[in-house]
């Protein structure tokens, strides 16, 4: 369960304060369910998401995670670009306790990640469909409760989007997710709730399809 | 999907990491981390760790090394140099280098468990340990030419190099997280640093100071590690009066408070790209 109590959010720019990204957004994401987030572009989707992950702290608000959270995955956050995949791999293994079973888990996700040799070059010489593998494999290869994606399969090739599905179909009768993503396909595939941001405040809808329909009229006007 | 649902996974189900565990295992990963990149960065990068330090004295050595014998009693030139060397390099390179933890390491946040601050208290001790290691390398070689190498006092020694370094690590935490905020502070900070290395009394003891300037002398305070340090090490060095450990272990004490009561307020501005 995650619990997000009226947060608000702004950040420090170079000129002073920023504008308010969200203005006391609240809502509860209940165990299990897959969550849809869906707003227009700047509409804070990534910001909510970084709070959500614990990176990033809401300037006034309270959010809980009563459960295991994974980090954000998108945007080939969170590899270090002078190391190599394995390395890369092998620090998320220990900075979430793996020492034990790495060898394990390492082979896990060089197998899932099919990068072939690449696995031992530098990820700054990764295109951005191979960072999306790997840190995909990464995020897999842990037992959260609740996976964030912040579009984390948008830049995959046609076998990688067959994966991810794959993986995702087999997580949803044990774990959560919630996703950031313009493919509607994907979105009605995976969620079965969503949010719409709008102007700073989160809108819940059970159904996705109500969320898409808000986040529709809200742009063709 | 091979691993979603193993048989590690299950049995990790309940088990919840205590703070203390999950900082341990950080710091470990990020010194690996750090130490993979600074020791195998290009071709035999280890190499010049070692080199470096070695260059520099043998350069300063030529210049300084006789006349030093010369004119301070009861010291050896060389070791005198190198004291002074090792003194103000552990400061200068666990400040420096620590000062940019938090920019080489900005991916690094995307996972919670890993904080600002970490990468910066991790970054200053792999310098010590490297800083060490070429300490040893280079004392021994001096060893192999003749020098008398053992310090008469080696718990003064080390009590001075770990002062010497946590001040080090103050200066790092506070610079790392007032870069990050203000970047011009950066550059000011690199431009006091030069200065400094003629001011700490590197190539000459504190008492060839006249006494009418030495007050001003003995505010910088890595001036006093540096003498302690010698203190330590030649039996006979005439010390000059107003040189005081403590005075240098203040400066560590506020600065390293000071650094993280600065990473503490502002560590949640120090994650943002």
């Amino acid at each position: 369960m995650i619990i997000v109590d009226e947060v608000y959010k702004r950040y420090q720019t170079d000129h002073g304060v920023g504008k308010w990204v969200l203005q006391g957004a609240t809502f509860t994401i209940p165990p299990k369910l897959n969550v849809g987030l869906v707003g227009r572009n700047g509409a804070g989707k990534s910001t909510l998401l970084r709070l959500i992950g614990g990176i990033d702290k809401p300037t006034r608000g309270r959010i809980e995670r009563r459960c295991r959270v994974s980090w954000p995955m998108g945007f080939g956050g969170g590899l270090q670009g002078v190391l190599t995949g394995r390395q890369n791999t092998k620090f998320v293994c220990r900075i979430h306790g793996h020492e034990q079973d790495l060898a394990d888990r390492l082979a896990n996700i060089q197998e899932f990640a099919e990068l072939g040799d690449a696995f031992d070059e530098p990820v700054k010489t990764y295109s951005s469909g191979m960072k999306s593998r790997l840190q995909f494999a990464l995020s897999l290869a842990f037992d959260f409760d609740v996976y964030i994606s912040d579009e984390v399969t948008s830049t995959g090739d046609e076998a990688f989007r067959k994966k991810t599905s794959e993986a995702f179909e087999k997580l949803a009768d044990r774990a959560g997710l919630i996703m950031v993503s313009h493919g509607e396909g994907l979105l009605r595939k995976f969620c079965t709730a969503g949010i719409w941001l709008h102007e700073g405040k989160a809108h819940w809808f059970d159904r996705l399809d109500d969320a898409l329909k808000a986040y529709k009229q809200s742009i063709a006007v | 999907m091979a691993f979603a649902d193993g048989p590690a996974n299950v049995q990790n189900r309940n088990f919840v990491r205590s703070p203390a565990s999950i900082t341990w295992a950080v710091w470990k990963a990020i010194f690996i981390r750090e130490a993979v990149a600074r020791l195998f960065a290009g071709r035999a990068a280890w190499v010049w760790i070692l080199v470096e330090p070695v260059v520099h004295l043998a350069f300063l050595n030529l210049l300084f090394g006789f006349i030093i014998q010369r004119v301070v009693s009861g010291v050896e030139g060389g070791l005198f140099i190198t004291t002074g060397v090792l003194g103000f390099l552990i400061v200068q390179n666990t400040a420096m280098r620590s000062k940019e933890a938090i920019t080489a390491n900005t991916a690094l946040f995307t996972y919670r468990q890993v904080l600002p601050v970490d990468t910066v208290l991790v970054r200053a001790a792999l310098e010590a340990l490297l800083l060490m290691m070429s300490a040893l390398f280079l004392v021994t070689g001096l060893g192999l030419l003749g020098s008398k190498i053992l310090p008469h006092d080696f718990l003064l020694v080390m009590v001075a190099l770990s002062a010497l370094w946590l001040s080090g690590l103050g200066l790092g935490l506070m610079l790392s997280a007032a870069t990050e905020l203000v970047p011009e502070i950066g550059k000011v900070t690199d431009m006091l640093f030069r200065p400094l290395y003629f001011l700490s009394g590197v190539m000459f003891p504190a008492s060839a100071i006249p006494p009418a300037y030495r007050d001003w002398f003995l505010v910088n305070p890595f001036v006093h590690g540096i003498e302690t340090l010698r203190v330590g090490f030649f039996p006979q060095y005439h010390v000059a009066d107003g040189v005081s450990l403590s005075y240098l272990l203040g400066f560590a004490l506020v600065t390293v408070c000071l650094g993280l009561a600065l990473h503490v307020r502002f560590g949640a501005r120090l994650v943002m790209e």
